[in-house]
């Protein structure tokens, strides 16, 4: 006999036949079915094979906690794997397959570990990782060589390399009350607060709002529960200040109320609609949260109770009265409680035979008695079962006597024939979010259970959370805890009618059989309750050492299932309560998030970007483009034919022959404005700027309070109280806030205003012998002649009809300007000055070139200025002025920072005329098998084509005093040793003649 | 003079895009004002500078932080303590508000080409917003006229209510594109216009 | 987490960027006092509980604020503006006051 659909019943669409494959068999099912009820419709028993042993493993729970159905859902390349069957909704063309198992799930090689169990216990892999010690194999490679058959015998789904298409997004939402579950206390608790005028949001992780509401066959206000959920939930869905989230799983509850969310927008769809997410991770900021979230039953630990067909009582209530499917049609219930008895009944009525139900307690009520007669079950009260048969799906199982106080067991075994065996141990309400929250959880007796802790955070539970396991205090819970939430003081709606069903919520406190064979405790990582023992043995007696030694409740369920029994076991085994063998704090998060929803827009060519204003003009004229932080600008203007090498050499030479012409609207720019803006930037700067004419530009540095060098660049003085501040591309932002913190903290009493301008102009540098004629060919309103534009001077004129700011300045060490002119003109400005310099042989150049022409003129940048590095290392002492105090002076001249065997900046040129490398080590003696002795690295290198050399920019030890010597790179990394001359950095012009003309 | 470039322009493609068959719930567009002017007052002279901006503009600003209003040509609204940013369709704002804010008042600041300001209307404003910025846009919490200042990652942005379902954004020239590209990729699950 | 920021309403942690301790003293800028300029720079009081920060809104006004943080449980009980003249009610936020 197998599991079935029933002929009528259930929530699923019946007339909709949907067509799925799994393990490449075509099944069909029906709309509203998971994976897991569809396949246990069609008679599937067997779902996937079990971490470590390779034992068969089939559904035992219908629910986000299951940890034994865990499939790959392939879609196109991609494949998602270790998903539970039972979230997974069916949609036309769904393909699953089983994990875990060579060659098929039938017949998997690896089933023979289950032979080895002794082997593969707990703290195998610490035990056997270690490699022997000694012997012929010590210090070898084989261990290693055998750790990778292992691993890869033992493991859950493959993941896949295949990139995902798919489309992720994140949402922020704002909200006065968040509700966290579905089920009547959470409709209860939306509707109240939604009534309250409160803006709710309401998530569940299932796709049908109304959680057990859905399958407990309980009758609500005169209906059918879930025709109620139904009412109540249409009723939610017509109101302006609710929304409902189903499909979306709350799985971190982080500081300020502030949760994260999953939700499934398009998984159980075949297509999603167009632009639609496959997830939406949302960031919900929440006045306050009703935590309505259930509880999780937990399973028995006895011999066998992994086989397909053991599976939680509710569960399969569930299938029946939820999917329409029978689990089985012999069944049993094993329990310890008193929940799991309408379970049974529910079976009975969907058409299952109920052979017997198990009780471990000796006495049931009288209540219970009467059920298991209107089941049609013999009683066995006081009997516990001690093992099941069977091979991929239950055959039967044992039952002995079992004395629950003394946990002995007696008398004969009796065998039973079965084919479904429903497991109750009690249940465990879901408290990760309230301990996420931050509280610690406290152990109540009667329940067996945690129960959430008071409150750290603005929330209020409600239901099974609570510990209240009746509907009826659900609705009363949900309906005050929603009316709290809200802030009302009203009295809300009158309560639903419901009539209470008799039944103690306290289940009796026994958690395991111990009898002959493996009896599991965390059925997804195949720990068994002698795994625990053994650890215990071993000396693992703190509950975090547990869990990580037997990797316990570690698995992607998290141990929903087995946290509780784990602890019991242990506390057993120390003799110890169990609430003084504590918990764990859970973390998030609740459920497996999937790392898409987390990069959501960052991904792909979605990332933000910043573009200069003459981007697109790079791109038609052959530019490729380098990414330098966020920006992208232009390495080189290649020739067709040409390496960059060769594009950026004939670039610079042209440059230093004729002229070129360069992007640099990338600088950072700073409008820094104000009566007191020349005092402020004399105390920004070690060199003074109060002194700057109008209408002149100044070279400054600036260095951070510990007297390390920050940053440097050229400061415009446009008017008497008005200064444009340039800074490196990569710094401009840190310099704002810089700057910033010190008018805001320090100086308030300064009156300036420092405001971002760097995409209010665009720049283009034009540098070269014929750089003045190209301007004066194509600049109105203004000379350009010595006179008028002396070096660091400023003038204003129009190109084009376009207004321009030109200023006389050089970082290629040729006569040099820079044009700036509003960002929305800057292409055409460039076009003109491009059109202008034709006849003059003008060039486009790229970051290559100039970074060439910077390193043949010794100038530093980021490379040099790198956080370790003084003024005085870089050779700008020549700017720190003595006249006044400024950032970092009174810290620059501390003893290390002024002793002789600092990093200097040098030149290097290489003497064996080959390449040399960034961040290669300068070496007095070269000793390539055992590279030591640094004196200091290379920070930038490239070819001159002035020296016609290879050349670089490097720190090293003494500077100046080893000018004329010899070193040696060794760069061991890339193989790269060789002589090289340390010389000035100052590789070019020295002099500066060029750039003065 | 030569015609301002838009920064959006290879990626602005006037029509219907996303999933529109059921209708746009979305507009997108640029309202290139020829003026955005930053304008900041020394602390105590705020209300002197409110008064030179309704002088100039004829706004007059609420009080309270990120007031705002808007006539359809120009606009105003506070970001931070004691500064506002102004728009006009016209170009030569800036220049008219450096006659009334005496340096004594505060700074105005040019920023006409450096800020672009892209306007998204329609019933899922709000829903698209959303996606990128970690504040509240419900109308309650973020009346009509009101501005705010948050930020998209790296992108900086400064949006002003300007209707019932209508946003001004104004964001960095240099990422207007790369933001234009991702809110019109956020859109299309509601389908969106451009126009 | 939330910072409510004095202009900018309740905001995330990401709009935010710690400037550092808020106890620091700066000497004056022209002092010689190496010991003064010693701690302002690297001594650091990093207490189990509410500590004394600077945040800057970067992300929103820019506006720097003094926050009073428990390091122990993340919970602010106090948040201004480190400019005393920015906390003029005229410019004190109207609506959704937490």
């Amino acid at each position: 006999m197998s599991p079935r659909r029933t002929d009528t019943g259930g929530r699923i669409d019946r007339l909709k036949t949907i067509r799925f494959t799994f393990d490449g068999v075509a099944y069909t099912g029906h709309g509203g079915d998971t994976l897991a009820s569809a396949l246990l419709a069609n008679g599937v028993t067997l779902f996937g094979r079990s971490f470590k042993y390779h034992r068969p493993r089939g559904l035992l729970s219908a629910g986000v906690e299951e940890p034994n159905a865990l499939v790959t859902v392939l879609k196109g390349e991609v494949r998602e794997p270790n998903i539970p069957a039972t979230m997974i909704e069916i949609h036309d063309g769904l393909v699953a397959v089983s994990q875990n198992r060579f060659p098929s799930l039938a017949w998997d090689v690896n089933a023979v570990n289950q032979l080895g169990g002794k082997i593969l216990s707990a703290g195998f892999y610490y035990k056997t990782f270690m490699g022997p010690v000694i012997g012929p194999l010590k210090g070898t490679r084989f261990w290693m060589f055998c750790e990778h058959f292992i691993r890869r015998a033992a493991g859950l789904g493959s993941a896949g390399s295949a990139k995902d298409p798919a489309r992720y997004e994140r949402m922020n939402a704002f909200c006065d009350v968040l509700v966290v579950g579905s089920g009547p206390a959470g409709l209860m608790a939306a509707k109240t607060a939604a009534d309250q005028g409160a803006r709710v949001v309401l998530a569940d992780l299932e796709p049908r709002l109304g959680g057990s509401a859905n399958w407990s066959g309980e009758t609500i206000d005169g209906a059918p529960a879930a025709d109620w959920v139904r009412r109540t939930v249409a009723q939610l869905e017509a109101r302006d200040n609710v929304r409902l989230l189903p499909r979306t799983t709350v799985w971190g509850y982080y500081d300020s109320n502030t949760l994260a969310a999953l939700e499934r927008v398009s998984d159980h769809k075949a297509q999603p609609a167009k632009g639609e997410p496959r997830h939406r991770y949302w960031a919900i900021r929440a006045g306050s949260v009703v935590l309505a979230t259930g509880a999780f039953e937990r399973p028995l630990v006895f011999p066998g109770n992994d086989r397909p067909g053991v599976m939680l009582a509710h569960a399969a209530q569930r299938y029946a009265n939820e999917f329409g499917v029978l689990p089985g049609q012999r069944v049993v219930l094993f329990t310890n409680n008193d929940s799991a008895y309408r379970s049974a009944l529910a079976l009975k009525q969907a058409g299952a035979a109920i052979v017997a139900i198990v009780d471990v307690r000796p006495q049931p009520s009288a209540e219970m008695s009467a059920l298991a007669g209107e089941a049609g079950a013999e009683l066995l009260s006081g009997h516990a079962v001690v093992a099941t048969e069977g091979g991929k799906a239950l055959s039967g199982l044992k039952v002995q006597r079992f004395d629950m106080v003394a946990g002995g067991l007696s008398g004969d075994a009796r065998s039973i024939h079965t084919d479904c065996l429903l497991i109750s141990g009690g249940w465990s309400p879901t408290i990760h979010l309230a301990s996420q929250a931050g509280a610690k959880a406290e152990w109540n007796a009667g329940r067996q259970a945690f129960l959430p802790p008071k409150p750290t955070q603005k929330w209020i539970g409600a239901g099974a959370f609570t510990g209240s396991f009746s509907t009826l205090e659900a609705i009363a819970e949900g309906s005050a805890s929603g009316l709290a939430a809200a802030g009302g003081t009203g009295t809300p709606a009158a309560l639903p009618a419901f009539e209470a069903v008799p039944g103690d919520p306290d289940p009796a406190p026994v958690f395991e059989i111990r009898a002959k064979g493996k009896s599991f405790v965390d059925f997804q990582h195949d720990v068994t309750a002698e795994d625990v023992r053994l650890a215990h043995r071993e000396g693992f007696v703190s509950v975090e050492h547990l869990k990580r030694y037997t990797t316990l409740g570690m698995a992607t369920d998290q141990g929903k299932s087995s946290n509780i029994p784990g602890l019991a076991i242990m506390a057993e085994a120390l003799g110890k309560p169990i609430p003084d063998v504590g918990t764990t704090r859970f973390r998030p998060p609740f459920a497996p998030v999937s790392i898409g929803s987390l990069a959501a827009e960052r991904f792909g060519d979605l990332k933000p970007e910043r573009l200069t204003p003459m981007h697109d003009w790079h791109l038609a004229n052959g530019a490729t483009m380098y990414s330098a932080g966020l920006w992208y600008r232009p390495m080189i203007y290649g020739l067709s034919g040409e390496t960059v090498e060769q594009a950026y050499v004939r670039e610079a030479k042209a440059t230093r022959e004729s002229a070129g012409i360069v992007d640099v609207s990338t600088l950072g720019k700073i409008a820094v404005q104000g009566p007191d803006a020349a005092a402020f930037l004399d105390r920004v700067y070690t060199n003074m700027f109060s002194t700057l004419a109008v209408g002149k530009a100044r070279y400054g540095l600036m260095l951070r309070e510990d007297g390390f060098a920050f940053d440097d660049g050229t400061t415009w003085r446009l008017g008497e109280q008005d200064f444009l501040m340039t800074t490196t591309t990569a710094n401009a932002g840190k310099v704002m806030q810089h700057l910033e913190y010190f008018l805001d903290v320090i100086w308030p009493d300064l009156k300036v205003h420092v405001t971002s301008v760097t995409d209010e102009w665009a720049g283009a540098a034009i540098g070269g012998p014929k750089a003045r004629q190209i301007l004066a060919a194509c600049v109105t309103g203004t000379h350009v002649d010595n006179a008028t534009l002396p070096f660091m001077g400023i003038v204003h004129g129009e190109i084009s009809g376009v207004p321009v700011m030109i200023c006389r300045l050089s970082f290629s060490g040729e006569m040099a300007f820079e044009v700036y002119c509003g960002a929305g003109h800057g292409t055409h400005v460039w076009e003109a000055l491009v059109e202008a310099g034709k006849p003059f042989g003008l060039v486009t150049y790229g970051l290559e070139a100039l970074g060439t022409m910077r390193i043949e003129k010794g100038h530093v940048t980021g490379a040099e200025i790198d956080g370790r590095t003084t003024a005085r290392d870089l050779h700008l002492d020549w700017m720190l002025s003595k006249k006044k105090p400024f950032i970092g002076s009174a810290m620059m001249d501390r003893e290390g920072l002024v002793a002789a065997e600092r990093l200097e900046l040098v030149g290097l040129i290489a003497l064996d005329n080959r390449p040399l490398n960034g961040g290669a080590h300068i070496v007095e003696e070269v000793d390539e098998a055992n590279p030591h002795g640094s004196i200091g690295h290379i920070t930038a290198c490239c070819y001159s084509p002035a020296l016609g050399r290879h050349i670089a920019l490097a720190l090293v030890k003494g500077g100046k005093a080893r000018h004329g010597t010899r070193a040696h790179v060794s760069d061991p990394l890339r193989n790269r040793f060789g002589p090289v001359e340390i010389v000035s950095n100052h590789f070019y012009d020295p002099e500066g003649t060029r750039m003065h003309g | 003079m030569a015609e301002r470039q838009s920064p959006l322009e290879p990626e602005f493609h006037v029509g219907s895009h996303g999933n529109f068959e059921h209708g746009v719930e979305i507009l997108l567009t640029e309202t290139r004002p020829g003026s955005i002017v930053q304008l900041a007052a020394w602390p105590g002279e705020e209300k002197k500078l409110m008064e030179a901006i309704r002088g100039v503009t004829g706004l007059a600003l609420p009080d309270g932080a990120g007031g705002g209003l808007s006539d359809g040509v120009k606009s105003v609204f506070g970001f931070a303590p004691g500064k506002f940013t102004v728009t006009d369709e016209a170009e030569g704002l800036a220049a008219a508000l450096a006659k009334a804010v005496t340096p004594a008042i505060g700074t105005v600041t040019d920023l006409s080409h450096g800020r672009t300001a892209i306007r998204i209307a329609g019933p899922k404003a709000e829903w698209v917003l959303s996606k990128f910025f970690a504040i509240d846009f419900a109308l309650p919490a973020f009346p009509v006229g009101a501005g705010r200042s948050t930020a998209h990652h790296d992108v900086f942005a400064q949006i002003q209510r300007t209707g019932a379902d209508q946003f001004d954004i104004h964001v960095f020239r240099s990422f207007a594109r790369s933001f234009w590209k991702a809110l019109c990729h956020a859109s299309e699950e509601v389908g969106y216009e451009v126009q | 987490m939330l910072i409510t920021c004095p202009y900018c309403g309740p905001r995330d942690v990401i709009e935010f960027t710690y400037q550092g301790d808020g106890n620091r003293e700066r000497p004056e800028p022209a002092s010689q006092n190496f010991e003064a300029w010693n701690a302002y720079v690297y001594d650091r009081l990093n207490p189990a509980g509410d500590h004394n920060e600077i945040w800057q809104h970067s992300g929103g006004c820019r506006a720097h604020l003094r926050v009073m943080r428990n390091t122990l449980t993340h919970e602010i009980s106090s948040v201004a503006f480190v400019r005393g003249d920015h906390a003029s009610p005229a410019r004190g936020r109207a609506e959704d006051k937490p």
